[in-house]
């Protein structure tokens, strides 16, 4: 066991920094945050030039146009880049992390051409249709229809929480063509062109006001048989592959900023004046609620460390990844009510000075929501690692 | 970077706990704890150190086993685990300034002087009691620092006696202040160690009996309510044992870290690993775990001395917040 990078690693990183040293500064400004075509060419052009540095798709395989990084240099790279507040994935998240990733084990050869190099370069951005008005936490219950005429699927239904729909190329669609079969045999995975007559966007305001997401409706939308990934109704194991790739290195750059949250914090209530004198940061319960969140961060630094060196070793990391989940979300929420806590009553606009602190407090009321909630991500924990008895299920 | 064990620190832990498993089970840990005021049991002592845990750390040619302080935390979450009584920590730290410390012929408690209220744990068992003081690390005999024995310790596997009053003038130094400054973070890291085995142990027996009490014709482990409590109970436990394997990692390879950051995140974390565990521990058990008979009781009150020692949450807490920005 050590904490040391190796001389490769170093290497790695150093060149990383260097490269990020000067291209960071060429960027220009973040477009506005509701301007949805301008985030697009500012997080593709990104990806772009990621991608002419050679640094396009880390963790994806060489043989598949990747860098090949092994699991310590992915985190380098998350952390680096993080630390140097590069731009985030941002539009190109659902191709690089997960519709690409999945191409590379279950799509084809012409499907895997057409999409790889694309995605790699920013010239396609994906957008995901999994989650439905009745099939969230019960994702299996989906309902969605497509039927087979011809060489095409007749699709019909309705999608939530797609992320980047409206300036997305192409959809990972779950859909269901086997309505008699058990609830996890009868689901389909297709390549969904957003352009395909049929297809309706629709963005949906989010709690902290932005149209991050959108409901898509899909009416009679055809997709050729040639775009479905894996065979038909074997779509949920196909959806499942995304689970191997777990590598440990989800949420890198967000602990970087949740560490820059609390440095923040402390630094306002160093500076704010208390009302008997001296400053908020005199107060021994502030310090101490500071110092407890701290201790969790750092605790979350070293399960990441953890939970990369599993990935090395060749295991996936599972029940690592769950527990950080669980335990980021609900530190990050805590950092975001103790941020407020300082600001006071500056804590009530989401814009001007302090405003990045008050929205990312009510943007991580997603966190403990997306991706699995930490009610079912404690299920999971419970009956996966603990081996307590399954919920009995009502179908 | 790795902090996957390697094959001999498995070998060395799956020894152990097979070991700990048969010297220390169930039925052994409640006849300890059924009489008042327990004895000591030297002879269980002096063949836990017959493994070469106590003296790990120590070089081969001063008769241990050369090894580094992450290993030593494997070892240490191990014996809290299984609940070894005794100063295993006092000891450890004391092994090659104690002659038979590291042998299990010498049994040494441990006293900060920098602790608002000082006691001495295992009065009675002592051999020596080692004093880690701002000025340096000197050694007393538990009749000059130890008063009467308390007559009803929290732990009935740790009996304390108040440190009625230390005088360091006449004490012999066996260490100068940066000695007490690297002995108090050895401390703390092993204490930390000990109560993620706690965590680990209070969680285990949980889980077991969640599997096999029915009520309402379910075992009450297919209860979310239940299933949740434990799985919050397993995110602790696996929070808090990579942050002990970073400080102890970061302890034997300066530069690798700040170690000090990384002693009192781990401790820190692990308290709060060790006292939720073992309170969640009582709780899964019902009335049961109210009962002395049922072992749920010992993890939560070893949690709860190990807690006072070498750094309470407030303090951990203050000192990380110091250290940002």
């Amino acid at each position: 066991m050590d904490l040391r990078l190796t001389p490769e690693e170093a290497a790695f990183r150093d060149r990383l920094r260097s490269w990020l040293g000067t291209t960071l500064p060429t960027l220009p400004p973040k477009p506005d945050r509701d301007d949805w075509p301008a985030r697009r060419a500012y997080d593709t052009a990104w990806q772009r030039l990621l991608f002419d540095a050679g640094y396009a798709g880390v963790d994806w395989p060489s043989e598949h146009g990747g860098l090949g990084a092994s699991p310590t240099e992915q985190l380098i790279f998350l952390e680096e880049t993080a630390k140097a507040r590069a731009p985030y994935v941002g539009a190109n998240f659902v191709g690089l992390l997960h519709a690409g990733p999945t191409l590379i084990v279950e799509g084809t050869q012409e499907q895997r051409a057409a999409h790889l190099p694309r995605i790699l370069r920013g010239d396609e951005v994906w957008c995901q249709g999994f989650s439905e008005p009745d099939a969230g936490s019960d994702l299996a219950s989906l309902r969605t229809a497509a039927v087979r005429d011809g060489d095409a699927y007749v699709v019909n239904g309705r999608k939530v929480w797609t992320s980047h729909a409206e300036v997305a190329d192409h959809c990972e669609l779950l859909v269901r063509t086997d309505p008699e079969a058990p609830r996890h045999k009868g689901i389909t995975w297709l390549i969904l062109p957003m352009d395909a007559p049929g297809v309706t966007v629709r963005p949906l305001r989010t709690a902290v006001g932005s149209s991050e997401f959108s409901e898509l409706i899909l009416d009679d939308v055809r997709v050729p048989v040639a775009n479905r990934v894996g065979a038909e109704n074997d779509g949920w194991r196909v959806a499942m592959v995304t689970f191997s790739f777990e590598r440990g290195t989800a949420f890198i750059s967000d602990v970087v900023e949740s560490r820059n949250l609390l440095a923040e914090t402390v630094a306002t209530a160093k500076a704010t004046p208390a009302p008997g004198g001296g400053t908020l940061w005199d107060d021994a319960a502030l310090r101490r609620d500071v110092g407890t969140l701290a201790a969790e961060v750092s605790g979350l630094w070293s399960l990441i460390r953890k939970n990369v060196s599993e990935a090395s070793a060749g295991m996936i990391p599972v029940q690592g990844a769950s527990v950080f989940k669980l335990k980021f979300t609900e530190n990050r929420q805590r950092i975001g009510d103790l941020a407020a806590h300082v600001l006071g009553r500056a804590s009530l606009a989401m814009s001007g000075p302090g405003g990045h602190v008050v929205e990312d407090r009510v943007n991580t009321l997603a966190f403990t929501i997306a991706a699995g909630t930490s009610q079912i991500q404690k299920n999971i924990l419970a009956e996966r690692v603990l081996g307590l008895p399954k919920e009995p299920r009502w179908t | 970077m790795d902090l996957m064990p390697s094959a001999d620190q498995r070998d060395l832990r799956a020894g152990l706990r097979a070991w700990l498993a048969d010297a220390w089970d169930a039925e052994r840990l409640r006849a300890a704890a059924a009489v008042p005021a327990p004895p000591f049991d030297r002879k269980a002592w002096k063949a836990l150190a017959d493994l070469g845990v106590l003296g790990l750390t120590l070089s081969e040619e001063d008769g241990g086993m050369g090894l580094g302080l992450a290993d030593a935390v494997l070892v240490f979450e191990e014996l809290g685990r299984a609940l070894v009584p005794g100063p295993l920590v006092g000891t450890f730290l004391a092994a090659g300034l104690v002659p038979g410390a590291a042998e299990g012929d010498a049994v040494v408690a441990v006293v900060d002087t920098g602790e608002a209220v000082a006691v001495v744990e295992h009065p009675e068992a002592a051999t020596d009691v080692l004093v880690l003081d701002d000025s340096g690390v000197y050694l007393l005999a538990p009749g000059d620092v130890a008063g009467p024995p308390a007559a009803h310790p929290l732990d009935p596997l740790t009996p304390v006696a108040p440190a009625a009053s230390i005088r360091l003038d006449g004490a012999r130094r066996v260490g100068d202040a940066a000695d007490a400054a690297r002995l108090r973070r050895f401390g703390r890291i092993l204490t930390a160690a000990l109560q993620v085995g706690v965590a680990q142990g209070a969680l285990d027996l949980a889980v077991r009996y969640a599997g096999e009490r029915v009520q309402f014709d379910r075992v009450i482990g297919s209860f979310q309510s239940v299933k949740h409590l434990l799985a919050e109970a397993l995110v602790r436990v696996d929070l808090a044992r990579p942050a002990v394997l970073v400080a102890a990692l970061t302890v034997d390879d300066p530069g690798s870290g700040d170690p000090g950051e990384a002693a009192a995140t781990a401790k820190l974390l692990a308290d709060a690993a060790a006292s939720g565990n073992g309170r969640t521990g009582v709780q899964v058990h019902g009335g049961m775990g109210f009962t002395w008979e049922v072992l749920a009781h010992l993890y939560v009150k070893r949690a709860w001395v190990q807690e006072t020692a070498f750094g309470t949450a407030a303090a951990l807490a203050e000192e990380l917040a110091a250290g940002i920005g």
